[in-house]
């Protein structure tokens, strides 16, 4: 029983309940208001115990060993080494403004800018880091021995070119910086391998590129149609003015509804092409969710939210892990000798000082 | 010496799976599998690490990964010698939600309490070097704004060592700005805008606003409004990225209501004791507000806040100087009309000032 022959089932399965999740969210949000903010560290580490908890990989639960308090530590070490700094810079370029030296402060202001852009890309990294660190299975952890302040430097300059060309490598600059970022990750005695491809995203993000732009030329084509059928402004009198302002709300409509669905279009592919050049051993990634399953899962949201009047807003962890967990399949074998601990470090203080930055899932 | 059948175990170097009885000797326990014995662990060392599904999870201190899953119901025996699981985190489980909520609540009450009113007590604290420093690095040479001619610097001076007793630490410079405003900063700095000198008739309603943010100098409102200010910004989580409006803000920078009344009184002093009629700067105010709907309108435009955007007029403060004259008290013009003129045509003598402030605000 040492070969773990995947099933035909998902390799991931989740067994939580919202009523169960309730149960955690609700005190969590009690105690958070009444810190005035501070419980939420403790608060995201109870949550996610809970989901890592209910979180099946193949025959065994997934553990959360992250602590609220090595969270809160990070967060004052941000906020001492630079969010403290940070004020003073903007106290200091105020001063250099008043004082006629526009320039000056103006070169501040872009150092800081540019020392806020390398942290950004160095918190990602540290992000993933730090959970994969405190994720176990079967007793083993993930985790990574580079402290990423390569990949900071990778971000800023991948995310530039990204946007040099008129925006049109970002999709590049997405899924490069997502193998950066996997390949310098390992679980137990293995490392993760990131291949993912960029080419196969373009058509989609062409779609959400030039959405704007063909709703602009559409609602040009329609209105000089129109014109031209209806003949002299004058004879159209009011039903002309009806008809445009029937246009204009409906090109306006069609601006904030085609735009998001080129979004998630974009964003479910891209998801899909990142997840499924991840390998790790002899293990393969996969992630189901096309873009129909973004869209309803996203209306969804969106309907919990207004029709609870946002108190909705604190299962949002849970349903995104629900829909994360449903949607991630493995395949090939795991050799569970073979799986041995990882030996990567983990910093005794809980983590290092960045990990606070704790942005987005993977 | 007790026994406890089949609990789940992970040794935290492998990923196998091993089914163990716990041998109980004393503080410490030994784990059996088959012929093999580990151990043995000191329950000291035991500590709790999360609840997974329906399982308790133990870990061991100093060694990643080992586990000890408990599922089911624990014999009371072995529970009492297991950490006990933890719900909210540390202090919450101690106290128990319902008092937590309570405590926390009060806690950040007060919390809330000081970071309104410490500005008045640590004011006082910040010594006079560090004020000094900051005026200067706030305001040094305004850029060259400010206007200075051999007699109107004479008739500046006079006027201010007439409204107080120690002019030496005070720095009053007239800046070449037509903007209707005086301001107060650290380190004893006073701006009167020229746009203020222009507006004003007699030397007397310059004397009561000039002794007014005197006022404000002296009772060390300055330190508090800039605490106050750098609190709210580190509690609200982040300061305004806007250039202008921060410069807006510094210049505007509001005082309690309180401090209004402090330095009105101590303009009132200062004017009574300078034998200088205090209705002039009653009119003044008077004028202000009729000004402020058309003139002050257009100065809003451009994004700079007027003299009472930052301090509102009430009736009752026109009163109160009005009120403060003293009947047959010999009152004198606060300045001769040359010394006058000189010091309301300074800016226009002066034609190395720098006008205007020379940036974008917007
Ligand atoms: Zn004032």
């Amino acid at each position: 029983m040492n070969n773990e022959q995947l099933q035909t089932h998902s390799a991931f399965r989740f067994h939580g309940s919202w009523q169960e999740f309730a149960r955690i969210a609700f005190p969590n949000l009690l105690l958070t208001i009444v810190t005035l903010g501070i419980y939420r560290f403790w608060a995201t580490t109870r949550e996610r115990e809970y989901l890592w908890g209910k979180t099946d990989f193949i025959d065994e639960r997934l553990e959360w060993t992250g602590r609220g308090m090595e969270l809160f530590i990070g967060f004052i070490m941000v906020f001492l080494l630079i969010g403290l700094p940070f004020i003073v810079i903007q106290l200091v370029s105020q001063g250099l403004i008043f004082q006629g030296l526009p320039v000056l402060a103006g070169l501040l202001t872009f150092a800081m800018f540019l020392s806020l852009f390398y942290l950004t890309g160095l918190a990602y990294f540290r992000a993933l880091r730090y959970r994969l660190s405190r994720t176990y299975w079967r007793g083993i952890r993930g985790g990574s021995d580079d402290p990423g302040f390569q990949y900071g430097l990778s971000y800023m300059w991948k995310t530039v070119l990204g946007w040099l060309p008129l925006f049109l490598m970002v999709p590049w600059a997405m899924i490069s910086l997502w193998n950066d970022r996997w390949n310098a990750m390992s679980f137990g005695p293995h490392r993760f391998s990131a291949n993912a491809q960029w080419t196969p995203l373009m058509k989609r993000y062409l779609l959400f590129y030039l959405v704007p732009f063909l709703i602009f030329v559409g609602a040009v084509i329609f209105g000089m149609s129109m014109a031209a059928s209806g003949g002299t402004p004058d004879a159209l009198g009011g039903t002309g003015m009806a008809v445009g302002g029937v246009l204009a709300i409906v090109a306006v409509l069609a601006f904030y509804i085609m735009l998001p669905l080129a979004a998630l279009l974009f964003y479910s592919k891209y998801f899909r092409m990142a997840v499924g050049g991840l390998r790790l051993h002899t293990l393969e990634f996969e992630f189901r969710a096309r873009a129909v399953d973004w869209v309803l899962f996203f209306l969804a949201n969106m309907a919990i939210i207004i029709c609870t009047l946002g108190i909705g807003y604190i299962f949002m962890p849970y349903r995104n892990w629900k829909f994360f967990v449903e949607h991630m399949e493995a395949y090939g074998e795991i050799n569970i000798d073979e799986l041995t601990q990882s030996q990567t470090v983990v910093e005794k203080h809980g983590e290092g000082l960045l990990d606070a930055f704790d942005v987005g899932a993977i | 010496m007790s026994t406890f059948f089949d609990v789940a175990h992970y040794d935290g170097q492998k990923a196998v799976k091993r089914k163990v009885e716990v041998q109980v000797v004393g503080p410490q326990f030994y784990l059996l599998e088959n012929e093999r014995c580990t151990g043995p662990f000191a329950f000291a060392d035991v500590a709790y690490v999360t609840k997974q599904g329906e399982a308790d999870v133990y870990g061991l201190t100093g060694h990643d990964g080992w586990r000890l899953i408990l599922s089911g119901p624990v014999p009371s025996d072995l529970k009492g010698l297991l950490p006990a699981p933890r719900r909210y985190g540390g202090w919450v489980d101690r106290l128990g939600i319902g008092k937590a909520v309570i405590a926390f609540a009060l806690t950040s009450a007060a919390a809330v309490a000081v970071v309104l009113f410490s500005p008045q007590w640590l004011a006082p604290l910040i010594p006079d070097s560090v004020d000094d420093r900051l005026g200067d690095a706030l305001v040094g040479d305004f850029g060259g704004r400010f206007c200075h001619t051999p007699a109107g610097d004479a008739a500046l001076q006079k006027l201010v060592a007439s409204l107080d007793d120690a002019p030496q630490d005070l720095r009053v410079e007239v800046a070449n700005i037509d903007m209707l405003n005086a301001v107060a900063l650290p380190g004893g700095n006073v701006i009167l805008f020229d746009g203020l000198l222009k507006q004003a008739r007699s030397p007397d309603e310059v004397a009561g606003v000039l002794a007014h943010e005197i006022g404000h100098v002296r009772e060390r409102h300055v330190m508090q409004a800039l605490l106050r200010q750098m609190g709210l910004a580190v509690v609200l989580g982040g300061v305004d990225g806007n250039k202008g409006a921060m410069v807006n803000n510094l210049l505007a920078m509001s005082y309690s209501r309180n401090a209004e009344a402090e330095a009105d009184a101590h303009s009132m002093q200062a004017l009574g004791s300078a034998n200088i009629l205090p209705v002039g700067t009653a009119s003044f105010f008077d004028r202000l507000a009729q000004l402020d709907g058309s003139e002050g309108a257009v100065k809003d435009n451009i994004g700079i806040t007027s003299y009472l955007s930052s301090h509102p007029l009430s009736a009752s403060r026109k009163d109160a100087f009005e009120k403060s004259i003293v009947k047959g008290k010999n009152y004198k013009p606060a300045l001769t009309p040359s010394e006058w003129t000189e010091l309301k045509t300074m800016c226009a003598q002066d034609r190395k000032a720098k006008s205007g402030f020379g940036f974008d605000f917007n």
